[in-house]
């Protein structure tokens, strides 16, 4: 990848942004230097964001501070091309503010910093990081409550995990009796309460290749295996697990040798992936990742109606889709809140949405508890569905990279 | 494309693209242009090129300010080639306080993209981190990209407490004679009018703000024009899709802005705002291209060629719509210019500044296209006035359709420092 042309274009504006922010202290040269306590006991420091006519500037009127709590207020007067900006320290962020715009009023957080080097970083600025210092006696080497907070969360999430791969194996028997006893409503019914326990950790088990296999190989693929539509069949390896099934049961009405067949290879298949699915260990980011992940899932496949091309149980998936994928962030909100509690809560508002929208859709009658996505449904509120979801992955395709940086 | 782009060919792209456009002239330094110094600059160069048309010739570099107070641009702004206008709605659970972030932002954001920037980072340090910028509009230039906000009737019902903020002459517009409204064309609560001289400028900047507005608004409806169908003061007359020559008699000098289009000082924090009338007219394109020249011209009351009034010899000649020809008015009583014009309509006049869109082809086959007719003024009763001669008699009808429709208030620029329509949250 080459480097974008503003980064290195604002490389050479460096100089010259050092020397406004230089002039910009000379001229008020008795608020330079250490930052002072206000009453409250906090170290005040102001950043302000301007724009000089060429470029965005970022400016701190104090470059240090005594160790100790500090409150950062931030404002940003007329720099249109900077939305946010961080207190980090060694990469990694320790406080920040977004939505910054010209003409909104200062917002500020406080920290309570030890003594050492940090950076102030606004992306867009002319002069993107600035050096901070802290002086005083250095933090006690952090535990790191956040980090241990993301992993606990992580570790519980395994048992989610876990729970879900149980789920999945008993469904799939009794999907299977179902289909051996030739009884296609019972089929049918087991066939929408098995699908649920799948969707809800797809992203986290779509990856297992069986032993002795190549990766490209899609008759040692597991996800291939269980879950292929038939739009994506490769003709080499065939139609395997519950699409075909569901063909089977929903648009032929019937339940023949090959069904049962189907059912057996389900099960087989089901029983490897729990095995595998044991030795699973989940960082903070597979969380981030996967809660996203399940919503670009909903987004490509079942908005569209394609998940479920014969049964049209396509919101039952939806809605454990959405289940996994909010449980996987919930096992990190502890942590998360404590590195963005406004990003954290825009986006439990936007799970909140997103649910209270698809309870308008459940149906206790329903295969799956979820009315029939018909095509007429579909034409009439896909669009509602798709803008609620939109709405909800836009801020969480932000905390891989909030979760990974954290400290 | 087996030459990758490096940032250094910035400018070689620039030159490319002045290269590929006909009738090129470069603007001078800088390119931080205002209207007046494009005009007098390009009117001179283009002439040497084409024969009439400044509006041919296409500038990357131009930009127009979006900070100054006055008039928001993209209304006056002469008409640039592409547009596409976006209507959103409001979500449910949305808040007064997500409302004035969103104008806040959308506001510094209109303003980078008008300069040809970024709304922030394009390719982001952390591997991990979302562009914010989605980056398809790095190194076109700013393209003389306006983008106007509107703000529609709804949102000051009871959910913001902004009812008493209420712009004077803002509502829904009645039920007009010949509409067929589709729901799903009509309202919204926002709009927001993107016009560039390249249509990738203008589709970014749509959809980067839409991108920045998601959890608070969504997207409602929407129209890609493709070529501009109204002129300003320096242009030459473009053409509709029905190949005639569309707005020679639209709104130019300051006094008929003034008396027109700007709202005075008594509109409080509306004042130097205006309003915006959005209509989506769909043209039966077959039926049209079937109908006989001399029909045709009956219909507008014009000259296909040369755009002359049928009571006229030249493009510009006032029409008299009581000169007889043959024992019979030489502009029918009922054509299109007949029922606008405003010696017909108490003295009304209203800016249009429309677009040409297409749709692909719809269900039966068809060609689907229209015009996106986008007009300004500073009472919308105006265009009820104008719309419901013309709905009800117009020989045009048998063409076209009414579709789409919306009407919103368009608040003035906002000061640098400030945000668009700041002071409804004061």
């Amino acid at each position: 990848m080459q480097p974008s042309s503003r980064r290195r274009l604002s490389g050479a504006a460096t100089a010259a942004t050092i020397l406004s922010v230089a002039l910009l202290l000379a001229g008020c040269a008795s608020d330079a230097g250490a930052a002072k306590q206000s009453t409250s006991g906090a170290a005040q420091v102001k950043i302000t964001m301007t724009n000089d006519g060429s470029k965005d500037v970022c400016a701190i009127d104090h470059p240090s501070a005594a160790a100790g709590p500090i409150t950062f207020t931030v404002e940003n007067k007329s720099a249109t091309g900077i939305t946010e900006v961080e207190l980090q320290s060694d990469q990694r962020i320790i406080g920040e503010k977004e939505n910054l715009a010209p003409g909104l009023k200062p917002v500020s957080f406080t920290l309570t910093l030890g003594g050492g080097k940090y950076t102030v970083y606004c992306p867009g600025a002319g002069e993107e990081n600035q050096t901070f210092t802290v002086t005083g006696k250095a933090a006690a080497p952090k535990t790191g409550s956040v980090q241990t907070l993301l992993n606990d969360g992580s570790k519980q999430y395994a048992g989610y995990v876990d729970d879900q791969i149980v789920g999945l194996v008993q469904g799939v028997g009794t999907l299977k009796a179902a289909i051996d006893s030739g009884d296609v409503a019972a089929a049918k019914k087991a066939y929408g309460q098995a699908r649920p326990f799948y969707e809800r950790i797809e992203s986290d088990v779509d990856g297992f290749v069986l032993p002795g296999t190549k990766p490209n190989d899609n008759a040692g693929n597991l996800d291939y295996l269980i879950d292929m539509r038939a739009s994506n069949l490769d003709d080499s390896v065939g139609w395997h697990g519950f699409h075909a099934i569901e063909r089977d049961l929903f648009q032929a009405n019937a339940i023949t040798d090959g069904t049962k067949q189907l059912a057996t290879e389900l099960q087989t298949n089901v029983t490897t992936l729990a095995g595998l699915a044991k030795k699973l260990n989940y960082k903070p980011e597979d969380l981030a990742n996967g809660a996203a992940g399940l919503l670009e899932e909903v987004q490509s496949e079942k908005i569209k109606g394609e998940e479920e091309a014969f049964s049209h149980i396509d919101l039952v998936d939806f809605a454990a889709n959405v289940e996994g994928s909010q449980q996987a962030f919930e096992y990190l909100k502890p942590g998360l809140t404590k590195i963005d509690a406004t990003l954290t809560k825009q986006i439990s508002t936007q799970y909140d949405k997103v649910n209270a929208l698809l309870d308008t859709y459940r149906d206790p009658s329903a295969i799956g508890g979820y009315v029939t996505y018909t095509p007429a449904l579909k034409a009439s509120d896909a669009n509602k569905l798709s803008q609620a979801v939109q709405a909800l992955q836009d801020p969480l395709s932000r905390l891989a990279e909030k979760v990974a940086t954290a400290q | 494309m087996t030459d990758e782009s490096r940032p250094d060919d910035a400018k070689d792209a620039r030159q490319r693209e002045h290269l590929s456009r006909r009738g090129l002239f470069a603007m001078g330094a800088g390119g931080l242009a205002v209207g007046a110094l494009a005009g007098v600059g390009g009117t001179f160069a283009a002439q040497a090129l084409t024969h009439d048309d400044q509006g041919d010739s296409v500038d990357a570099s131009l930009s127009y300010p979006f900070y100054g107070g006055g008039n928001q641009a993209g209304i006056r702004t002469e008409p640039q080639r592409h547009c596409v206008y976006m209507t959103f709605d409001i979500d449910p659970g949305s808040t007064l306080t997500d409302l004035e972030s969103l104008f806040a932002r959308w506001s510094a954001g209109i303003a980078q993209v008008m300069q040809g920037k970024p709304v922030g980072q394009v390719q982001p340090s952390r591997p991990g981190a979302v562009g914010q910028d989605t980056g398809e509009a790095v190194d076109l230039g700013p393209n003389a990209l306006t983008v106007t906000l509107g703000i529609g009737p709804d949102v000051f019902d009871e959910r913001f407490g902004l009812a008493s903020k209420k712009p004077s002459l803002l509502k829904h517009l009645p039920a007009l004679p010949s509409d067929t409204l589709q729901k799903s064309l009509t309202g919204g609560d926002l709009s927001l009018q993107a016009c560039a001289e390249d249509p990738q400028v203008a589709y970014h900047a749509i959809r980067d703000l839409a991108r920045m507005g998601r959890g608070t608004v969504s997207t409602r409806w929407t129209v890609m024009g493709f070529g501009r169908a109204s002129a300003g003061q320096n242009q030459t007359t473009p053409r509709n899709l029905m190949g005639f020559k569309d707005g020679t008699r639209n709104i130019r000098s300051d006094d008929e802005f003034r008396d027109f289009v700007w709202l005075n000082d008594d509109a409080g924090w509306m004042s130097g705002g205006t309003y915006q009338v959005a209509r989506k007219i769909q043209m039966n394109i077959e039926i049209w291209d079937a109908d006989a020249v001399g029909d045709q011209q009956t219909v507008f009351g014009r000259h296909k060629d040369d755009g002359a009034p049928l009571s006229g010899t030249k493009e510009f000649d006032a029409p008299n719509f009581h000169k007889m020809a043959h024992g019979e008015p030489a502009i029918a009583p009922n054509a299109h210019i007949a029922l606008a014009a405003h010696e017909n309509n108490k003295g009304v006049k209203i800016l249009r500044r429309s677009y040409n869109y297409t749709d692909g082809i719809n269900q039966y086959g068809q060609l689907d296209a229209g015009l996106m007719f986008i007009a300004y003024m500073n009472d919308p009763a105006h265009f009820v006035t104008l719309q419901t001669r013309l709905g009800s008699y117009d020989r045009l009808n048998e063409y076209i359709a009414h579709i789409g429709s919306a009407v919103f208030a368009v608040p003035p620029a906002p000061e640098s420092g400030h945000f668009i329509a700041e002071k409804l949250f004061a």
